[in-house]
């Protein structure tokens, strides 16, 4: 197979197989760290760095709050969007604070319309198609929803 | 911090003007700067000890630039220190300038940069910078849209108007038909109302312009040889701290000078600046003149409130109050700032506002010149403030 493509194709942007293998479980479930140490929590994971606060190196993976609440909103609608999102634009995306503290930046997703998230209203996560890369291949993983 | 044996001083530096030739490679581009930096200074090939460059890694395929570069600017076989980190990168050049002149390893060092950002498209090469790679761009959440994030942080955070942003970008306009460097110096004057009005198109007027390619040079000395090259030289000092990467991580960051800060904050910039002003001596009480490197207004407000030249959330009414004015204490980006000088990322962000606060020290701004200032400040960020520069220079010579 390998024989029919004699000049190595170089792809210019940052995705590879490996780079999202290597993040899956943060990506799919929210998967973080904890300092088996101080205790200081952390997404997206520390797997084998060293905690920031107490200086051990003693991660441990965690498993981060579903649930949160908006703290921010903003519109994907200035200058330069992502591509790759057909017609599920402008995207609604938000800071949300998760129960445990942890912070994330996340789309907001199954809105009917943008003006429908606040600040302050309670969101989940959920396992949802992103984008199709330009492979073809569809990007799963984390966004949050209003809790109805 | 260890013992400094000698001041630095600045005796010279160049810029590439506005919409540069399409044809030129970022060699040329650094040879351009390089040249005409020590042209100015007097100052020859052979003097100069060592070479900082900072370069937009994405947007240039060479993955090991340093021996390129040296042999570009035929200083071969002396040292050329590359550094990719993104717009304030030279900033971090400009921090090992400093180091090599200040311990007297060297004695004249040229930090510069270049940004060639259509090498490749512009904002695939550019989209992920900023960005905690693994989580936040690879799920689509991109340099722009933390743009907007932290905007509208701050702006709820602190009540800010949009007058206030409105004001800012109107100032930095205003300064940049009085510069001819500036990328909006020949375009039509906006009005003050518009850049005010609550429109898509209003904000995007409020932000960066795009300078295209753009490199620039600045030169460094040891205080003890400057008057050789300038009897106006400048001291030079320089600054940097990080923040993590992830924009969720500006919240709560478990270390003492984070904590209490989030997304509205430049806590990085509190700490650069609180080293910057110890070497140099100075508080911020002192500060005659900013040059900040601002892709938005809000981020602008940030930064003076970062340096110390306001109170945290209370940049609004240093703007609104006339602040940014000539006649005002301390009058800010008189460059004329990302919304007209121009957004030149690896190339001019950190070091446009370093040149600028040196041309005015020795009074060659002309129309835009502040009255007799000492004491000049600008800031600069990669990374989405997960680094952030700051630079000092005062006036070295005595009238």
């Amino acid at each position: 197979m390998s024989s029919e493509f004699t000049d190595m194709f170089v792809r210019l942007d940052t995705f590879s197989s490996a780079y999202w293998y290597r993040t899956r479980a943060g990506r799919y479930r929210l998967e973080g760290t904890r300092c088996a140490n101080c205790g200081e929590k952390f997404f997206p994971p520390r797997s084998g760095l060293i905690c920031p606060a107490c200086h051990a190196r003693a991660m441990q993976l965690y498993q981060c709050a579903q649930s949160g609440e908006i703290i921010c909103l903003a519109l994907d609608d200035v200058g330069f969007p992502a591509v790759g999102y057909g017609d599920a634009m402008p995207r609604v995306q938000a800071i949300v604070r998760l129960d445990d503290g942890i912070h994330l930046m996340v789309d907001l997703m199954e809105l009917s319309d943008p003006s429908e998230a606040q600040i302050g209203d309670r969101v989940k996560m959920v396992l949802r198609k992103h984008r199709r890369e330009d492979t073809g291949a569809w990007v799963y993983g984390y966004g949050f929803v209003l809790e109805r | 911090m260890g013992k400094i044996l000698r001041r630095v001083m600045m005796v010279g530096g160049a810029i590439t003007p506005p919409r540069i030739p399409m044809d030129w490679t970022w060699r040329q581009m650094a040879c351009e700067v390089f040249w005409n930096a020590l042209q100015e200074a007097g100052i020859a090939i052979k003097e100069v000890d060592l070479v900082a460059c900072n370069y937009n890694d994405r947007a240039i395929v060479d993955s090991s630039p340093g021996p390129q570069i040296a042999d570009a600017l035929g200083i071969l076989p002396k040292p050329v220190v590359p550094i990719a980190n993104a717009c304030a990168g030279n900033g971090i050049a400009s921090y090992v300038a400093w180091n090599a002149i200040a311990s007297g390893r060297c004695d004249v060092v040229v930090s510069m940069g270049f940004a060639r950002s259509d090498n490749y498209d512009a904002m695939e090469a550019m989209n992920s910078q900023g960005n905690y790679v693994d989580y936040d761009y690879m799920m689509g959440l991109t340099h722009i849209n933390y743009s907007s994030m932290r905007d509208a942080y701050y702006r709820g955070k602190y009540d800010v108007p949009l007058q206030a942003a409105g004001e800012w970008a109107y100032r930095c306009n205003w300064y940049a038909r009085r510069n001819p460097l500036a990328a909006n110096y020949d375009k039509p004057m906006p009005v003050l109302e518009e850049l005010c009005a609550d429109t898509p198109e209003a904000d995007r007027d409020r932000q960066a312009t795009n300078r295209g390619g753009v490199a620039s040079a600045m030169i460094f000395v040891g205080e003890d040889i400057a008057h050789k090259y300038t009897d106006k030289p400048v001291y030079f000092d320089v600054a940097y701290a990080f923040r993590p990467p992830y924009i969720g991580n500006f919240f709560n960051y478990p270390v003492e000078s984070m904590r209490p800060y989030d997304l509205a904050e430049f806590p990085g910039l509190m700490s650069a600046a609180q080293e910057a002003y110890e070497i140099a001596g100075i508080g911020s009480k002192d500060i005659n003149m900013v040059q900040v490197h601002d892709l938005t207004a809000y981020e602008g407000m940030m930064a003076l409130e970062a340096i110390g030249l306001c109170e945290i959330g209370k940049a609004k009414e240093y703007v609104l109050s006339g602040g940014m004015t000539l006649d005002s204490r301390c009058p800010i980006n008189t460059y004329g700032g990302g919304p007209a000088f121009g957004h030149g990322s690896a190339g001019s962000d950190f070091q446009a506002g370093v040149l600028e606060n040196f041309w005015q020290l020795q009074g060659r701004c002309g129309d835009r010149q502040v009255q007799n200032p000492k004491v000049g400040v600008n800031t600069s960020y990669g990374t989405h403030h997960s680094l952030d520069v700051i630079g000092v220079v005062q006036k070295g010579w005595q009238e």
